[in-house]
C-alpha cells in the first residue's frame, strides 16, 4: 500500500526531500549548530512558516479538496496556541514561584504554590485563581491531548451541525467566520480565564531547558515544525489519493451528485473538517513557542481569511501550491512591511512599501484570482507540462 | 472746549451717581451691624443677616459671597472693602477705592457656622434671582445636597417664579424636603406617596435614602427598633463577615487567615520544630491549624476562632438590618411607594431598551441591506462592503471640509456619497465580478482583496486617526420621554433614514420596471434573460444600488461614531449575519434579520450590561445555532426560486 502510494504521488517524495534539505541547510548556516549566517530570529521567522505551511496544506485539503471554504481554521490553530501556552506558562511560574517560596522556614502547601501561581499569571487581569480551564495545565502529556482533543471536538460539534443541516458554499463560510469572531471576541474579555487580550506571553522560554540559548531552541523548533510539515503532508497526501481522495474531490465538484450515488456526504466532509482541524491545533502548537506570545486578536477573522489568501495564490487542489503560496506571501509580507523593499520615487510621490504593500497585495490577489485561477502551482504544472 | 467739559460731567454723573447712592445705602447698612459683621458669631449674627437680606438692596448677594470667601476687609475707620487682587473695592460697586491701601485693611474671617449661614441667607437670593441660570444653579446645589433648612427659602421661592419648568422643580424638590424631612409623619408620608409618579433618578434617590439600612448583630432581636429583615448568615451575609460582626461587640478570638497562622508558626520555630512537630510535616492546611492550637493551648499565641467557634456564634446570634428611620409608617409607605416606582421604572427600561434596539436595528438594517440585494441577485457576497460604507464616510467628510454648514454639507454628502459609491459598485462588477459569477466563492476572496486594498489606501490617504463626521445641531441632544426613555435625535434619523429606504426600495423593486426585471433575475436568470431582460446590465445596476446604499449607510453612521479606515470592517460581519439570518434576496428578510439581531444584541447586553464583548460571542453563538433550524433564513424563497 504504502509503496504504490508514494509511487502513485512522486511529488510527496520530491517535497520530503527539499524539506530535508532546508532543514539541512537552515541548521548548517544557523548560529547554533553551523556557521551563524542566519540570525535566531530568522531561523524563528522559517520555523513559523513552515508551521504556517502547516495549516495551509490542511486549508487546501478543506477547501481546494473538498470545496469547504472554511474562514475559521486560524480558530483551532489559536487554539492549539492556547492550549500549550497554558502549560508552558504553569510551569514556568511555578519554576519561579517555587523558587521563591523555597527559602521559607515553613514549606508552603500545595495550595499557597497554587495561589502563587495563579496570582502571579492573572494578576494582570485582577484575578487570583485558576478558571476551571486551567484543570490539565499542569500536565504536559494532558495539555498536549488537549491540543488534539479541543480543536478535534469543536470542528466535529460545529461541523456536525452545521453539515447535518445543509449549509453549504457562502454561508458556510460566512457562519465559520462567526465562530472564530465569537471565540475570538470572547477572549478579549478579562474574565474569559485566559487572561484578555493580554494573551500568554513568555511562550518561547520552554520549562525545563533553562539553560538553553533561544539559538538551540530556536533550531529545535525548526525541526520539529519541519517534522509535523513532512508528516502532515504524508498524510495529507494520502487522505487525498485513493478512492476516499476522489469521493472528497467529486463532493467538491458535485456534493449533489455524490449523494445521490449513495455516499454519505457529510460524513466524509465532518471527517476532513475535523482531521484539518486537529492538524490547525498542531501547527498552532508548535507556532506561538516561536512566536513568544498568543492573544486573541491572533484568531481575529482576517487571519482566516488571509490563510485562504496563501492556498489561493500558491493554487487550490495541489498540496504544494499551499506551502508555495504560504512561503511566497509571508515571505514577500515580512520584505516589504519590514522594510526591506527599496522605496519607489515617482518624483511627485515616493511609494513607501510599509504603506502600500497591502495595497499591492490587495491588488495582485485580485489579479491571481481572475487571471491564473490555478495559483502559482498552476505554473508549475505548466512547466511540467512542457517538459513531458 | 464746554462740549468736552460737558461730556465728561455727563460721564462722571453717569457712572458715578447710582454707585454712589448704593455705596452710602449698603455700607450704612453694615455699619448699622459693624459689630456683627466683623466678628461674627453663628448665634448672634442672623439679625445682620436678615436686615441685610430684607433691604433688598442688590449688591447684597455678591457681598455675602465675598464675606462668605473671607474677601470682605475692615477699615480702621469701620468702613468695609471688599479686596480683589490686592486692591480694595467698593463693597456695592466693586470698583477700586482711591486712597485706601489694601495692606492696612484688617480681614474679616466669618467661622464655618457663620459661613453656613451666610450660604443659607444666598440660597434665597439665587432662588429668585433675576438671572434664569443662577436660579437653576441654586435648585442645582440644593438637589445635589438635601438639607432641612432648605425648606424654608425654597417654599418661599416658588410663588414668584415665572419658568413654569423651573417652578416644577423647585415644586419637586419641595416635596423631596416634604419626604425626608417634614414635620409630621402624616406630612412625610403623604410627600412620599407623591414620589409614586417620578421616575427620576434623584427622586429614587430620596426614597433609597428614606430607606437607608445599617446591618447589626445582637444576642436577640431588638423590640424597639425598626427592623428591615433578618439575615441569614451563609446566604444574606457571608459567614466570615458575619462573625466579624459579632466578633467586634462580644470579645470573641479571630477567625485567621493561611497566611496569619503561617507568620504565628514562623514565629514560634524552635530548633526546626514548633509546638513540637517538625516544620517539615505542616504541608497541608489542616497540619498548621492543628499545630497553632497546640501552640494556643500553651499560651504562646492567642486562640483561634475555629469553625465550631463560629457555628456556634451564629448560631446565638442575630444578624439584622435596621432602618436608619425610626418611624415605621414612614418607612412602610417609602417601601410601598419604592416598589411602584420600580415597576414603572422596569416597564420604562424595557421601553428604552426597544427603542434602543429598534435603533441598533436600524443601523444593522442600512448596513447590510446593499449587501442583501447583491447576494439576492447576483449570489455573490461582497466581501468590500464594508468598504464602500466607509467610502461613503469619508465621501461626507471630505465634504464637510469643502463646505463648513453642517446641514448644507449634510444635503449634499448624502447622494454625493450614493454616487461615489454606486460608481465604484459599478465599477468593480464591470472589471472584477462579472468574470467570476461561476466562481462564487471566489468572488468572496477577489473581493476581500479589493478590500484590504481599499482599506490600506484610505489609511494612506487619510491617516489612521478617526475623522470626526458633525452632525448638524438640529440633530444634538437626546429625545426624552420621560425619565428614564430617551434617545438621541441622530439615532432617530438613522431611524427615519431606514425607513425612507425601506420604503424607497419596495417602491423600486415592486412598483418599477427595473425592480421588476431585478426580480426576475434574482428567481430564475436564463429565464428572465429568455424573456428579453438583460441579466448582465440588471446585475451591474444592482450592485451600484447596493454599493450606493451602503455609501449612504456610511454617512449615518459616521454622524454617531467615528470615521475611520476600520469601520466597515467593524460592521461588516454583523452585516452577514443579518443577511444569513434574514434570508437572501428580500427586503423584508433584511429587516427581520436586522431587528432580530438587533434586539437580540441589546437584550443580551441589558443581561450583562457590563461586558458587551460577551453579548456579541453569546449573540454569534445564538445565530449559529440559529442557522440550524432555518438554514435559508427567516424569509427564505420559496419552491424553484429558492435554486439550490
Amino acid at each position: 500500500m504504502n509503496r504504490s502510494f508514494l509511487a502513485q504521488n512522486p511529488s510527496v517524495l520530491w517535497f520530503l526531500v527539499l524539506l530535508g534539505l532546508f532543514t539541512l541547510v537552515v541548521t548548517v548556516l544557523s548560529e547554533a549548530f553551523g556557521v551563524g549566517f542566519l540570525s535566531t530570529s530568522f531561523v524563528k521567522t522559517l520555523g513559523k512558516t513552515l508551521c504556517l505551511c502547516l495549516i495551509a496544506i490542511a486549508m487546501d485539503v478543506v477547501w481546494g479538496y473538498c470545496g469547504i471554504l472554511s474562514l475559521g481554521h486560524f480558530a483551532f490553530f489559536g487554539i492549539g496556541g492556547y492550549a500549550i501556552g497554558m502549560w508552558l506558562m504553569y510551569a514556568r511560574t511555578e519554576g519561579i514561584v517555587a523558587e521563591s517560596l523555597s527559602n521559607q522556614i515553613i514549606p508552603p502547601t500545595s495550595q499557597e504554590l497554587q495561589d502563587a501561581i495563579a496570582s502571579q499569571i492573572f494578576g494582570v487581569v485582577g484575578a487570583s485563581e485558576f478558571p476551571t480551564l486551567w484543570t490539565f495545565a499542569h500536565s504536559l502529556p494532558l495539555q498536549l491531548l488537549m491540543i488534539l482533543l479541543v480543536p478535534g471536538l469543536l470542528a466535529l460539534v460545529f461541523g456536525w451541525l452545521a453539515f447535518r443541516s445543509r449549509v453549504t458554499g457562502v454561508y458556510l463560510s460566512i457562519l465559520t467566520q462567526a465562530m472564530t469572531l465569537a471565540l475570538s471576541l470572547y477572549l478579549f474579555q478579562n474574565d474569559s480565564g485566559l487572561r484578555g487580550n493580554n494573551g500568554l506571553s513568555g511562550l518561547q522560554n520552554i520549562p525545563g531547558a533553562e539553560g538553553v540559548p533561544q539559538s538551540v531552541i530556536s533550531i529545535w523548533f525548526l525541526w520539529g515544525s519541519a517534522l509535523a510539515l513532512g508528516l502532515g503532508y504524508v498524510l495529507f497526501a494520502w487522505v487525498v489519493s485513493g478512492k476516499m481522495g476522489s469521493v472528497i474531490r467529486a463532493i467538491r465538484d458535485d456534493e449533489t451528485r455524490v449523494r445521490f450515488l449513495g455516499y454519505h456526504v457529510e460524513t466524509y466532509k465532518l471527517f476532513v473538517f475535523t482531521l484539518t482541524a486537529v492538524v490547525a491545533g498542531i501547527a498552532g502548537a508548535l507556532y506561538y513557542p516561536q512566536a513568544g506570545i498568543i492573544n486573541p486578536a491572533e484568531i481575529a477573522p482576517i487571519a482566516s481569511i488571509y490563510l485562504a489568501v496563501w492556498v489561493a495564490i500558491g493554487g487550490r487542489g495541489r498540496l504544494y501550491g499551499a506551502v508555495m503560496g504560504t512561503v511566497v506571501v509571508t515571505l514577500a509580507s515580512s520584505w516589504f512591511t519590514g522594510g526591506g523593499a527599496p522605496d519607489v520615487n515617482l518624483g511627485v510621490y515616493t511609494i513607501q512599501w510599509t504603506d502600500w504593500w497591502l495595497v499591492l497585495l490587495g491588488f495582485s490577489f485580485v489579479a491571481v484570482t481572475l487571471f491564473f485561477p490555478q495559483g502559482l502551482g498552476g505554473l508549475v504544472d505548466k512547466l511540467k507540462g512542457a517538459k513531458a | 472746549m464746554l462740549r468736552a467739559f460737558l461730556a465728561l460731567l455727563l460721564l462722571t454723573g453717569l457712572t458715578a451717581q447710582p454707585g454712589h447712592a448704593q455705596e452710602a445705602n449698603l455700607q450704612d447698612l453694615l455699619q448699622e451691624h459693624q459689630a456683627q459683621i466683623i466678628k461674627p458669631s453663628r448665634t448672634k449674627v442672623g439679625p445682620a443677616i436678615e436686615a441685610l437680606a430684607s433691604s433688598g438692596l442688590p449688591s447684597v448677594p455678591l457681598f455675602l459671597e465675598k464675606w462668605r470667601d473671607k474677601n470682605v476687609y475692615v477699615a480702621e475707620d469701620g468702613l468695609f472693602y471688599v479686596v480683589a487682587g490686592g486692591t480694595a473695592t467698593d463693597v456695592s460697586t466693586g470698583e477700586p477705592v482711591s486712597g485706601v491701601d489694601a495692606d492696612t485693611l484688617d480681614p474679616i474671617r466669618p467661622n464655618g457656622g457663620v459661613r453656613r449661614v451666610i450660604n443659607e441667607a444666598l440660597v434665597e437670593f439665587q432662588l429668585s434671582d433675576p438671572d434664569i441660570t443662577r436660579r437653576t444653579e441654586a435648585v442645582d446645589a440644593i438637589s445635589r445636597n438635601l438639607d432641612p433648612s432648605q425648606v424654608e427659602p425654597l417654599s418661599k421661592a416658588i410663588e414668584n417664579e415665572t419658568n413654569a419648568a423651573l417652578k416644577l422643580r423647585k415644586q419637586r424638590l419641595l416635596n423631596y424636603l416634604a419626604a425626608r424631612y417634614g414635620e409630621t409623619t402624616e406630612a412625610r408620608i403623604d410627600a412620599i406617596k407623591a414620589l409614586k409618579d417620578d421616575l427620576s433618578v434623584d427622586g429614587r434617590a430620596v426614597l433609597s435614602q428614606i430607606l437607608a439600612t445599617s446591618t447589626e448583630a445582637a444576642p436577640n432581636l431588638p423590640e424597639d427598633e425598626n427592623i428591615a429583615r433578618v439575615l441569614e448568615p451563609g446566604t444574606d451575609i457571608s459567614r466570615a463577615d458575619a462573625y466579624a460582626m459579632i466578633e467586634d461587640k462580644a470579645d470573641l478570638p479571630p477567625v485567621l487567615s493561611a497566611s496569619e497562622i503561617r507568620t504565628a508558626l514562623e514565629a514560634n520555630v524552635e530548633g526546626a520544630k514548633v509546638a513540637g512537630v517538625s516544620v517539615g510535616t505542616l504541608t497541608t492546611q489542616d497540619a498548621r491549624a492543628a499545630a497553632y492550637d497546640r501552640l494556643a493551648a500553651t499560651g504562646a499565641v492567642a486562640p483561634r476562632a475555629t469553625e465550631d467557634t463560629i457555628g456556634e456564634t451564629l448560631a446565638a446570634w442575630t444578624i439584622y438590618d435596621v432602618y436608619d428611620e425610626d418611624d415605621t409608617a414612614v418607612t412602610e409607605a417609602a417601601r410601598d411607594t419604592q416598589n411602584a416606582v420600580n415597576t414603572r421604572v422596569g416597564v420604562s427600561q424595557t421601553a428604552d431598551l426597544a427603542l434602543d434596539a429598534i435603533s441598533l436595528a436600524s443601523i444593522y438594517f442600512l448596513a447590510a441591506i446593499g449587501l442583501a440585494i447583491t447576494f439576492g441577485v447576483m449570489g455573490v457576497i461582497n466581501m468590500a462592503h464594508g468598504e464602500f460604507i466607509m467610502m461613503g464616510a469619508y465621501t461626507g467628510y471630505v465634504v464637510q471640509q469643502i463646505i463648513p454648514n453642517y446641514t448644507l454639507s449634510l444635503v449634499v454628502a448624502l447622494p454625493l456619497a450614493f454616487i461615489v459609491t454606486f460608481a465604484a459598485g459599478v465599477a468593480m462588477e464591470r472589471l472584477v465580478i462579472r468574470h467570476l459569477y461561476t466562481r462564487p466563492l471566489e468572488t468572496l476572496l477577489a473581493t476581500f482583496g479589493i478590500s484590504i486594498a481599499l482599506q490600506q489606501l484610505a489609511k494612506n490617504i487619510f491617516g489612521t486617526q478617526a475623522r470626526p463626521l458633525t452632525s448638524p445641531s438640529w440633530l444634538d441632544g437626546n429625545w426624552a420621554i420621560n425619565d428614564v426613555i430617551s434617545i438621541s435625535y441622530i439615532r432617530v434619523a438613522i431611524f427615519v433614514l431606514a425607513l425612507i429606504f425601506l420604503g424607497l426600495l419596495l417602491f423600486i423593486l415592486k412598483k418599477t420596471r427595473l425592480g421588476l426585471e431585478v426580480r426576475a433575475v434574482t428567481q430564475n436568470p436564463r429565464m428572465a434573460a429568455s424573456m428579453g431582460i438583460n441579466p448582465d446590465k440588471i446585475k451591474m445596476m444592482t450592485f451600484g444600488l447596493g454599493s450606493g446604499i451602503a455609501g449612504i449607510a456610511g454617512v449615518a453612521i459616521g454622524l454617531y461614531a467615528k470615521v475611520t479606515s476600520e469601520m466597515g470592517a467593524d460592521y461588516i460581519v454583523q452585516s452577514f449575519m443579518t443577511v444569513v439570518v434574514g434570508g437572501v434576496g428580500n427586503v423584508w428578510g433584511t429587516l427581520a434579520g436586522a431587528t432580530m439581531i438587533g434586539t437580540l444584541q441589546k437584550g443580551i447586553e441589558w443581561f450583562n450590561p457590563s461586558n458587551t464583548l460577551a453579548a456579541q460571542t453569546y449573540m454569534i453563538l445564538f445565530i449559529i445555532l440559529f442557522i440550524q433550524f432555518r438554514p435559508k433564513g427567516i424569509v427564505a424563497l420559496k419552491g424553484r426560486a429558492a435554486g439550490d
